[in-house]
């Protein structure tokens, strides 16, 4: 299979330069690189500006409800184990509508690999602060700023007993292309939160490419934590430690 | 020959097993019975009770009037000696203390004695329940503490006892359900410990989901690849449940959901019945899109109905509703008839794996890509339409409603679900009308969407003969009285209403009946 072989004929809408071009190539990369056929797979998408990758990717797959997206790739996975299910979410889908369907997916490790677009606010509806925006975040909704601290969506996957947990920059198309490809490949629930940019809403928090570095894989549980704590998603102090974070060694299920 | 024996106690005590036992013994003796099982929201103490009504023809509903109780604790005799006919008998739990676990066991060889059925079938049943001395020694002390005082003789039905969930689950079976996805909640749970039970033996996965909304999103995922789905909830679930059957409605992915309801608003009054939430399951959900909503009336047509619900759905690629509640859901009723022939249910449509399959929350093209321009909104929407049209000229095949009774009689009763055993007991005992013979015909409708012509047409005819219409619900509203005039325009002048979390009995609703003028 060739990355090109995933490409559609649908209008692209999102705006332009927007990071979702990227995230959609190393999609491309990682699915053509898995050595599985087109027809192996089936997405599900959220609402937001990352779900329109539902138009954008010619492969099987459901263009599900707001913050339901993981819950309807679990019910492929129960309908037929076999497909192999991409769950394609965002910040605000996963982490404020959906946020149980997210930890009870962990739970259940089936073989199925959820990726969050994490842009720090609700983009397609304008910008209103999500659970991962930061605090003071001012927007439309949130005039005086943003009440409260953001969640770690790093710590409560580790706290869910994920047994693959990943963050990638949206920028490095290369990187995140090999990671997603591991998660692809894991035997269970892998997770993998992208950390994206928003051209439009919530700049404040864009430009964190210089706190990012690479990690090689980790497999171990206390390390994660420390990984996970590195960064606390309420500010741009810090180091973003990026690649797989934690991969439990003996798999469940 | 009727009998109303009501066996109360507190919760945990096991009086569900005395009923089960003389229930099992009755049936074999060629005896109907209808078991109503009346509980309060807790798992131990409390006042529980089960009516049994035996006799020697079809019953389906309880009396007020009681033939006799057995005690399980000094309460019961206190909260229902108001009930107990004159000539009525008690069998006192104070006669077996010392029996532990086995009063209940001793309590039902003791009514079995009463009822003069030989000890063999007792000893028989105990034998192939419980196989250890204690409970069989348990029972013949039962059987000898009491005097024979009905003598029934044996009779020659053949006949099968069942609960409305046990024969949801079955219908499924039959329907070669794939995958059955609930969220516990009273009184759809039933199904879910039902199907669970007949994992192994049928092949079915059953799956305990996060929540509701998770349940039906996840039906919906699993459907997709080609699984027969169903979904089980209550009302409150329901609610939750209802943006995924919008969903339904534009992805078109076939979907079958069991709602058995229970008095609400809110928590309500969870552990017992309501035909209140017909409303919702009309049109739960937001947009426009083409539905059925079925309520089966008897466990046999629940087996029937949900097979119809599964063949629908995967037919139409829409969304059936299967309209229960507690008191079909969790009452066991005796039967001498067999469902119809099932109806193959047939995946026949693209599956991901095999070939690129694409289904949309969003309006679409034909290729199910995103699109936002009027003209195809305007000609989806019309589609959706027409796919109804479709589903109504299918149901031509099944039966809608039922009419029972003299055909020729004026007086019409309407009903629906679990009203139909009641109506029936009604009738049969005003004038024998089920015999074809009586003043009043009973219409049962059973598709409650699409509604069928008939049910105009019918009331028409009674009208216009100068008969009585009379509707009966269990509920304030009188939610199909509501549902037939907004299709007609004919609004029913007379209504027999009960919605205090009971079922009918029959000798209060013929009463109801007759008092119409």
């Amino acid at each position: 299979m060739n990355p090109k072989d995933l490409s559609t004929k649908e209008p692209i809408t999102w705006c332009p330069g927007c990071l979702n071009y990227m995230i959609l190539e190393s999609v491309k990369r990682a699915i053509a690189g898995s050595g599985l056929k087109q027809t192996d797979f089936a997405i599900t998408t959220d609402i937001g500006c990352n779900s329109k990758i539902y138009d954008y990717l010619n492969l099987s797959g459901i263009y599900g409800l707001h913050g339901r997206s993981v819950a309807t790739g679990v019910g492929i996975k129960l309908g037929n184990p076999k497909l192999k299910v991409l769950s394609f979410i965002g910040d605000g889908g996963n982490y404020n509508e959906g946020i149980a369907h997210f930890i009870h997916a962990l739970r259940y490790n089936f073989d199925m690999t959820i990726i969050v677009h994490d842009n720090q606010s609700f983009s397609l509806t304008t910008g209103q602060p999500t659970a991962t925006s930061q605090q003071g975040y001012v927007s439309k909704a949130s005039p005086q700023g943003e009440k409260f601290k953001p969640l770690n969506p790093i710590k409560l996957a580790l706290a869910s007993n994920a047994t693959f947990i990943a963050r990638v920059n949206a920028r490095d198309i290369n990187h995140t292309a090999k990671v997603l490809e591991k998660a692809i490949k894991h035997k269970g629930c892998s997770f993998v939160e992208v950390i994206q940019d928003c051209l439009i809403f919530n700049k404040d928090m864009n430009n964190k490419d210089k706190m990012m570095y690479k990690i090689k894989d980790n497999k171990n549980k206390q390390v994660a934590e420390k990984l996970a704590n590195e960064w606390d998603y309420n500010s741009k102090k810090g180091r973003i430690p990026i690649g797989v974070l934690y991969q439990e060694q003996e798999l469940r299920r | 020959m009727k009998l109303n024996i009501l066996i109360g106690g507190k919760a945990g005590q096991g009086i569900n097993k005395i009923s089960e036992i003389v229930n099992k013994i009755l049936v074999e003796y060629g005896y109907f019975t209808f078991n109503y099982r009346d509980y309060p929201s807790l798992i131990r103490g409390g006042h529980n009770f089960n009516i049994l009504s035996v006799s020697d023809e079809r019953v389906g509903s309880i009396e007020s009037q009681l033939d006799g109780i057995v005690t399980m604790d000094e309460n019961t005799i206190k909260v229902h000696k108001s009930e107990l006919k004159k000539e009525g008998f008690v069998i006192d739990f104070e006669k077996f203390k010392g029996l532990g676990r086995n009063l209940n066991i001793a309590l039902a060889g003791a009514l079995i004695k009463i009822l003069g059925i030989d000890e063999k079938l007792l000893i028989g049943e105990i034998k192939k329940e419980f196989n250890n001395p204690e409970s069989i020694s348990a029972a013949e002390k039962g059987f000898a503490s009491q005097k024979e005082k009905f003598n029934l003789k044996k009779l020659n039905n053949k006949i099968n006892i069942m609960s409305g969930t046990q024969a949801i689950a079955q219908g499924a079976i039959n329907s070669k359900i794939d995958l059955y996805l609930a969220y516990p909640m009273t009184p759809a749970t039933g199904v879910l410990h039902e199907l669970a039970g007949l994992q192994k033996k049928y092949g079915v996965e059953v799956f305990q989901s996060e929540n509701e909304v998770g349940a039906v999103n996840q039906a919906l995922g699993a459907s997709f690849t080609g699984t027969k789905t169903m979904v089980g909830t209550s009302g409150g679930g329901f609610d939750l449940m209802t943006e995924g059957l919008s969903f339904q409605g534009m992805s078109e992915i076939p979907l079958v959901v069991y709602l058995a309801s229970r008095p609400g608003p809110g928590t309500g009054v969870p552990t017992y019945t309501s035909q209140a939430d017909l409303d919702i399951a009309l049109s739960g959900g937001h947009g426009e899109f083409p539905r059925v909503v079925i309520a089966p009336g008897d466990p046999i047509e629940c087996i029937e109905k949900t097979n119809e619900a599964f063949y629908l759905a995967e037919k139409f690629g829409c969304l059936s509703i299967i309209l229960s509640d507690k008191h079909l859901a969790e009452s066991e009723f005796s039967s001498d008839r067999s469902p119809n022939k099932i109806l193959a249910v047939n995946v026949d449509r693209k599956l991901p794996g095999q070939e690129i399959v694409k289904r949309s929350s969003y309006e679409h093209d034909k290729n199910w890509n995103t699109i936002e321009d009027s003209e195809t909104t305007k000609s989806n929407a019309e589609n959706r339409l027409k796919k109804y049209e479709n589903i109504k000229k299918e149901l031509k095949k099944f039966q809608m409603i039922k009419i029972f009774g003299n055909k020729n009689s004026k007086n019409l009763i309407i009903g629906w679900g679990s009203t139909k055993t009641v109506i029936l007991d009604a009738l049969d005992s005003i004038d024998n009308s089920i015999k074809k013979t009586g003043n009043y015909k009973f219409l049962q409708v059973i598709y409650m969407k699409p509604l069928s012509d008939e049910i105009e047409k019918e009331i028409i005819k009674s009208q216009k003969t100068g008969g009585k219409v009379i509707l009966v619900e269990n509920n304030v509203t009188g939610q199909l009285g509501r549902r037939i005039r907004e299709k007609t325009g004919i609004k029913i002048p007379n209504r027999i209403l009960k919605y205090d979390g009971r079922a009918f009995n029959s000798d209060e609703l013929k009463k109801e009946i007759l008092n119409i003028k």
